[in-house]
């Protein structure tokens, strides 16, 4: 199938049934993944799949389909069947299409010619070696889920009637392990991964291995601590989490629907003037990066937070249409099934110019949160409440592991509690942040 | 493992992000057998595109010929899961219907166990030669020769826990809209204070074929719908959600304007009460949890740990507790396929065996583990019903149906009346475990004081956190009044499952709250 024919087809179709507008993502992507646990393949899958997602606009009122179903017989029935659909929803004035059409696209090397020739072989054979290794790395690894390999080789077009006809090529890879340490009920997984555009990116096997098992090993033993008030210290690895949660309550439209905390924030501190914060999906070759939006819009770096300061709120075309603001929009493609909504696209909070070392000095005692189970922010009240597993610090030193323990506060509290942010950026998703921390949270364990 | 965290992901609006958990439904029903009137006959031509499994060219020669392809390499057992799933969406936002949709998706998926080895390929091409070639590398788990011939055929013909006499998907879009309408006027109307109102109603429709080597043949046809409505209200600067939803494997009749009106006042009466509410204390205290909503707490912080693959791989921290006290005495769960019109229903699982009612802790002892095919097999174990998937994209593993306490003998009153200062918990909106350590945490988004034996002022930003260990132990009271719901999508390996879960009024002892006073 030539994805750019079928795509400008489908248009032309949805036109000819009688649609004002009409925008087609098609993707075709082929798969494959290999687990293997104690030494042994436990799984292998490979699949090739496709997929349509069309939104059609009839008087600004919205119909979407989508279909796996790419026969010429099928795409007619969908086309047919989303002009119909718009027949039945109501307008609503910045509904439709976004205002912008093509516009040059920059190539940001994100397809790995190579992996293709890359056998089966070698890579069951890297899901293996990691874990044989991370096993091997201490005698208290006593059992395992396994390593596993997976790439993918995908073709994404987005086209629509104001003439878009884009076709993204794009590869990604990975591997990672997950142990277990202990035995009965003092049993702790640990796991890491390594996920790139291009296979000979790939992190080391060993390095990978070696992480997994100390993440385990590490939190043997972990116990929940008293409740107290007391400084936190957030660990890169585990912050991605809570910025998320913060960039949910950045959504344009609950901003126009007065419906999150962050409603009367633009232009005001947030957080701490330590803190800056970028949305940037135009890194070559990155794995978050990505030359346009689920819309069609060209990416380019956007800054959300600077020195402390809210700067924007996150739209796409249509609620920025709505709300009446003029603003670059990003909108998070959810793939063929999900459409396309105001979302963060690659975001990296700016490294701070501590040592890591320097976050520990001088706390008597405190936590280090290595771990956390969910973001934490409402993104109604604003409230922050979250559990998390780490490490206690006393005398500026890890002192013993914790788990069952929560952080509790606002989220703007935390946010502007922050008084000092490392330089210990390690760019490895479309979420990256340098360890920081917050001079004071409620950690909740035990009876007080 | 995170139940509805997979919705957030899918990523609607924020608005719609809250209790309004969508996608992730699934299941139901031979729509086309059991309908008389002209109306339905006409709605019945009119899904001839919907019968799709003889449309599809999948007859049972075609069937034996794919599964000799995947046993051509000596695997030990082979299996063909055809798909054809018809999602509709419907949903009003702002006052008005925005979003209609239509979702298809179809395609066949190809197992091939060897010993422990599991080889996994799918097509959504079904023309024959494209379903050979997607064989293939599933039969590659094997490096043999054919040991064996796919055995003849042995129809299948499963009991019926669906509850649908008029599928949703015959439903003109109309009468669907106006139980919206209802909702909207209703819970605007409600109270001033309430801002934003979203409503919606989704019906998945699923007709499923499995075939299998040893001779298994069975077609189920599967219906789930959900009616949800959300309401934000506002007051200065105190924000507040409201939610109430109905869901499971219901037909159209189960919904009408009486019902929609009814649940709409609920979640905007959600909302206002919400309105005032204060931080919640940090630390450990007793919690009352109310029936119902509380079940996805045992979905999750015991659930999960007693699913077979944990058990097998000894990754589970109840690998080892068969017969043993695992709970208080107080605690029977149950996870039941079989329960009628369920969310969690299942005719057959996704590898064709009959839903079954599985007692997992009888009276606190663990009595048996939540098993697949290939797990029940390894474990030389009986198969309890539960072997599911996402879609034919995916290969099935165990994966809980509906999860839920029996109920117990205490009132409610009474149980209330027991705590002197606790935690009333109404709604959870989420949460995750691991299954390693089994410490869970819940995101609750109702919840009270409990002061004096009464229920008093509501309170935000409530986490529960714990080990599903110590809370089993720590369920000291059951009421008589045991309520089971759905609407949710469980995550597991990336597959998103509907799930549905339930529970009587529940006393626990002590568990660890995470909030803002210290």
């Amino acid at each position: 199938m030539e994805l750019k024919k079928t795509g400008e087809d489908i248009i032309k179709s949805a036109l000819r049934y009688g649609a004002d507008e009409a925008e087609a993502v098609i993707e075709n992507a082929k798969e494959f993944s290999v687990n293997v646990r104690k030494g042994e393949v436990e799984t292998l899958q490979k699949s090739v799949s496709k997929g349509l997602g069309l939104r059609v606009y009839l008087n600004k009122a919205l119909g979407f389909s989508y279909t796996s179903d790419l026969s010429p017989e099928s795409l007619d029935e969908t086309v047919k069947r989303t002009v119909d659909l718009a027949k039945i929803t109501e307008s609503k004035p910045w509904q439709g299409l976004p205002d912008f059409g093509p516009q040059p696209l920059t190539d940001l090397d994100l397809y790995d010619a190579e992996i293709a020739a890359v056998p089966d072989e070698k890579k069951i054979a890297m899901a293996r070696e990691v874990e044989r290794i991370a096993m091997a790395q201490d005698k208290r690894i006593t059992n395992s889920e396994g390593g596993s390999f997976n790439n993918s080789e995908r073709e994404a077009g987005l086209f629509n009637s104001r003439g878009i006809s884009y076709v993204l090529k794009e590869t990604s890879c990975g591997f990672n392990t997950y142990v277990i340490a202990g035995e009965g009920d003092n049993m702790q997984g640990g796991g890491w991964s390594s996920n790139k555009r291009f296979f000979k990116e790939l992190a080391p096997v060993e390095d990978v291995a070696r992480r997994a098992a100390q993440r385990a090993v590490e939190m043997l033993g972990a116990k929940p601590v008293e409740t107290k008030k007391v400084p936190v210290i957030f660990d890169r690895y585990a912050t991605s989490g809570f910025w998320m949660g913060i960039l949910f309550a950045l959504d344009g439209d609950e901003v126009f629907r007065k419906t999150t905390f962050m409603t009367e924030m633009l232009d005001k501190p947030i957080a701490s003037p330590l803190i800056t914060v970028y949305d940037d999906p135009t890194r070559p070759r990155f794995v978050g990066s990505v030359p346009f939006d689920g819309e069609g819009n060209v990416t380019r770096r956007v800054t959300l937070i600077d020195k402390g300061v809210l700067k924007t709120f996150y739209y796409d075309s249509q609620t920025a249409r709505k709300a009446g603001v003029k603003v670059h929009t990003m909108a998070r493609s959810y793939g063929y099934k999900g459409g396309a909504s105001a979302g963060f696209l690659c975001v990296t909070v700016e490294n701070g110019k501590d040592d890591p070392a320097a976050l520990f000095k001088d706390v008597k005692e405190g936590l280090l949160v290595t771990g956390m189970r969910g973001s934490g922010t409402d993104s109604t009240t604003g409230s922050f409440s979250v559990g998390c597993s780490g490490f206690w610090i006393v005398d500026g030193a890890k002192a013993f592991p914790v788990d069952g323990v929560t952080l509790g506060g606002t989220t703007l509290e935390i946010l502007n509690g922050i008084d000092k942010v490392a330089n210990d950026l390690d760019m490895r998703g479309s979420l990256n942040s340098p360890s920081f921390r917050v001079a004071e949270i409620t950690v909740g364990g035990k009876k007080a | 493992m995170d139940i509805f965290e997979t919705h957030r992901l899918i990523g609607r609006r924020g608005f719609l992000k809250k209790g309004m958990q969508t996608g992730a439904l699934v299941v139901s029903y031979p729509i086309w057998k059991h309908f008389g009137d002209q109306e339905a006959v006409r709605e019945r031509k009119m899904l001839s595109t919907m019968d799709p499994v003889e449309s599809a060219g999948l007859d049972k020669d075609i069937l034996r010929k794919l599964l000799e392809a995947c046993l051509s390499r000596g695997g030990d057992f082979a299996e063909a899961y055809y798909e054809r799933t018809v999602l509709n969406r419907l949903s009003l936002d702002e006052e008005k219907i925005t979003t209609a949709m239509r979702g298809l998706e179809m395609g066949v998926g190809f197992r091939v166990i060897q010993g422990e080895k599991t080889g996994y390929a799918f097509s959504d091409d079904l023309d024959f030669a494209r379903l050979k070639e997607a064989a293939e590398p599933a039969a590659l788990i094997a490096s043999g020769t054919v040991k064996q011939k796919p055995a003849a055929f042995t129809p299948l013909s499963p009991p019926s826990y669906y509850l649908v006499k008029v599928s949703p998907d015959t439903i003109a879009s109309k009468e669907k809209a106006a139980l919206l309408i209802k909702a909207n006027a209703v819970a605007r109307a409600h109270d001033k204070r309430i801002t934003q109102v979203g409503v919606h109603f989704s019906d998945y429709n699923k007709k499923i074929l499995i075939a299998n080597s040893e001779g298994l043949y069975v077609e189920d046809s599967q219906t789930l719908s959900r009616f949800g409505v959300n309401c934000a209200a506002l007051e200065g600067m105190q924000r507040s959600m409201g939610y109430e939803s109905k869901a499971g494997s219901y037909g159209f009749e189960h919904y009408n304007l009486a019902l929609a009106e009814d649940y709409a006042r609920q979640a905007a009466e959600m909302a206002i009460r919400l309105l005032p509410a204060e931080d919640a204390p940090a630390g450990e205290f007793p919690i009352v949890i109310a029936p119902g909503h509380g079940g996805i707490f045992f979905h999750e912080a015991i659930g999960h740990s007693l699913e077979g693959d944990g058990i097998r791989k000894k990754t589970s921290a109840f690998w080892d507790k068969l017969g043993q006290p695992i709970a208080s005495p107080v605690v029977t769960l149950a996870d039941d396929g079989t329960y009628k019109g369920s969310w969690g229903a299942v005719n057959v699982d996704d590898e064709g065996c009959v839903g079954k009612n599985t007692i997992l802790i009888d009276k606190g002892i663990c009595a048996a583990f939540i098993q697949d095919k290939l797990n029940a097999g390894l474990m030389k174990m009986k198969q309890t019903g539960n072997g599911r998937r996402q879609s034919y994209q995916f290969y099935p593993i165990p994966r809980m149906t509906n999860t839920y306490l029996h109920a117990g003998e205490s009132k409610p009153e009474d149980i209330v009346k027991s705590v002197d200062k606790g935690l009333f918990i109404g709604k959870i909106g989420g949460g995750n475990v691991s299954p390693t350590t089994g410490r869970f945490v819940f995101s609750v988004t109702e919840g009270y004081m409990i002061e004096g034996g009464k229920v008093t002022k509501p309170l935000k930003g409530i986490m529960l956190m714990g080990s599903g260990q110590e809370v089993l132990k720590n369920i000291s009271m059951a009421g008589d009044d045991l309520l089971i719901i759905g609407g949710g999508g469980c995550g597991k390996d990336g597959q998103s499952k509907p799930v549905g879960f339930g529970n009587p009024t529940l006393k626990v002892d002590k568990i660890t709250i995470g909030g803002k006073k210290a």
